[in-house]
């Protein structure tokens, strides 16, 4: 295709702005690194108490050539997606249940809003009574962290769908299980998305909090042992690789949902 | 003629924890076969719930809907509903769009898709087969919708203001759109509108309700030359004379 000058310049323009941004971005993370390795060299805060960018370089390589990080990394990053998948599928099981039967939504919703408003981590002496300690007890916490939100969502989108498209299929005389799989579910795809990614975050909150209570391994065990024993490298290079790691799992879920838009186009 | 459709008289009741409200006092229509009529009356007398009455979505309190001479308890495929809006699935193309009646009914089969394939085919629609509903225009969204309705062979089709979301100008092309397609398909069809000029251009009788509780309050046979399309009904002479025997009744 042949563009005008004009259209030219406007793309240029575009492009530029583009770099612009990424440059910017590149730039605000090598001060911050900076400012901070600077500081921490020059003695005007103690390294010991806010670790620097050199120290945990040096912590990162220490700890992969023992080879140490890979095991915390392997069982948090296990619990975590074993606490997204139960999550997501039973708080879409039980969404689905909800709305096939409204009279049972009605009897549960202020059981929902309850247990919804209620901080999870108050459940945790229960959680290690009942579970035990280990990885039971801590992809429990995940769960009940994520999958009231994750019904309460997915329940208000299928309720959001347009009554006069289910009226469509009712004129064509569809049952409750047609509108639910050719309509409802369909729609709200976007909706189902959105909740995978807030998903993501919240295993990742839910998981870390119940290593603070009970674990002898994982990333939340790391940064609570380097807190007791003032290893400020220690936790700070935990909180970098965690950092990485749900950048890794959003992203994920990001192709996904790229994938399922070009299919729908 | 041999009556088609046949509402007896009809009452609806509402009920709300406000009150209740009759909604259909003592309705009675007859409707031949490939008759096109349309449904007027003030805002609030109850147009759509006859649509839904005959369609089976609604029960009515009291009174019988017979189509041909089988009593309608639920929603058959003797029956089209088409809506103010298209109400197109955005994540289905234009075909499978169409096709959405058939799967429903369990009856898509090679013969019934060739059907709807044919008549996308026929009404200009085979190039956006592929498409999405949000690639097409306005008028072209209520092509499809329409389309959709004829997919499963209806005998009667519920037309419920289907131009009123559109702009005046894709209006009038749909309206011509909308009688044309349903006389080469020879269905019979009953529209509800708020529009005067819509429904004189479109039918071949109009039903005048009163107000709430909505109940026939006249009939007006319409008399125009069967080769008119409804836009050229419009420079008729007669148009007006109609236009304001109407609009005094609805006052």
């Amino acid at each position: 295709m042949k563009y005008s000058l004009d259209h030219k310049k406007y793309l240029r323009k575009l492009c530029m702005q583009d770099i612009f941004i990424h440059v910017c971005r590149i730039l605000l993370l090598a001060l911050i690194i900076g400012l901070w390795e600077s500081v921490a060299n020059s003695g005007i805060v103690d390294p010991f108490i806010t670790s620097s960018p050199s120290r945990i370089i040096n912590k990162l390589s220490e700890m992969f050539a023992s080879g140490t990080i890979w095991n915390h990394i392997f069982i948090t990053l296990e619990e975590t997606i074993l606490a997204f998948l139960f999550s997501t599928i039973i708080g879409s099981i039980i969404a689905i249940i909800l709305y096939l039967c409204l009279p049972l939504k009605k009897i549960l919703e202020p059981y929902l809003v309850i247990l919804n408003s209620l901080p999870k981590i108050a459940l945790g002496p229960l959680i290690i009574i009942w579970m035990g300690i280990g990885t039971k007890a801590i992809v429990t916490m995940g769960v009940l962290i994520c999958v009231i939100i994750t019904i309460i969502s997915m329940l208000n989108g299928f309720i959001a769908v347009e009554e006069e498209k289910i009226m469509v299929l009712k004129s064509m005389g569809a049952n409750k299980l047609q509108i639910l799989t050719k309509l409802i579910i369909p729609a709200t795809l976007p909706n189902f998305i959105s909740v995978l990614k807030i998903n993501v975050g919240m295993a990742w909150v839910g998981v870390i909090m119940g290593e603070y209570l009970s674990s002898s391994a994982g990333l939340g065990y790391l940064l609570v042992y380097g807190g007791q024993v003032f290893q400020l490298d220690l936790v700070m290079t935990t909180i970098i690789i965690l950092c990485i790691l749900a950048g890794i799992m959003y992203f994920l879920i990001s192709i996904i949902e790229i994938l399922i838009n070009r299919k729908r186009k | 003629m041999d009556k088609l459709l046949c509402l007896d008289s009809i009452s609806l009741t509402y009920h709300t924890k406000k009150g209740e409200t009759l909604a259909l006092d003592n309705l009675s229509i007859d409707v031949q076969k490939n008759q096109f009529i349309s449904i007027v009356g003030p805002s609030g007398c109850g147009k759509t719930t006859i649509l839904s009455i005959i369609s089976g979505l609604i029960k009515p309190s009291k009174g019988n809907v017979t189509i041909e001479e089988e009593q309608v308890t639920k929603p058959s495929s003797k029956v089209g509903y088409m809506f103010q809006r298209d109400n197109l699935f955005e994540w289905l193309t234009i075909e499978k769009n169409v096709l959405l009646g058939l799967e429903i009914m369990h009856k898509k089969n090679k013969e019934t898709k060739e059907y709807a394939k044919a008549l996308i085919k026929k009404y200009g629609l085979e190039e956006f087969s592929h498409s999405f509903p949000s690639e097409l225009s306005g008028g072209m969204r209520q092509r499809t919708a329409l389309i959709r309705t004829l997919a499963t062979k209806p005998e009667i089709l519920l037309l419920d203001e289907p131009c009123s979301a559109l702009d005046y100008q894709t209006r009038l092309l749909v309206q011509d759109d909308i009688k044309s397609i349903i006389n080469e398909e020879q269905k019979t069809a009953i529209l509800v509108t708020h529009d005067i000029s819509e429904a004189i251009s479109m039918s071949d009788k109009i039903i005048i309700l009163s107000h709430r509780p909505g109940t026939v309050k006249k009939i007006v046979e319409l008399d125009f030359d069967k080769k008119l399309t409804p836009f050229e009904r419009r420079s008729e002479p007669q148009f007006s004379k109609y236009f304001d025997m109407i609009w005094r009744e609805l006052l």
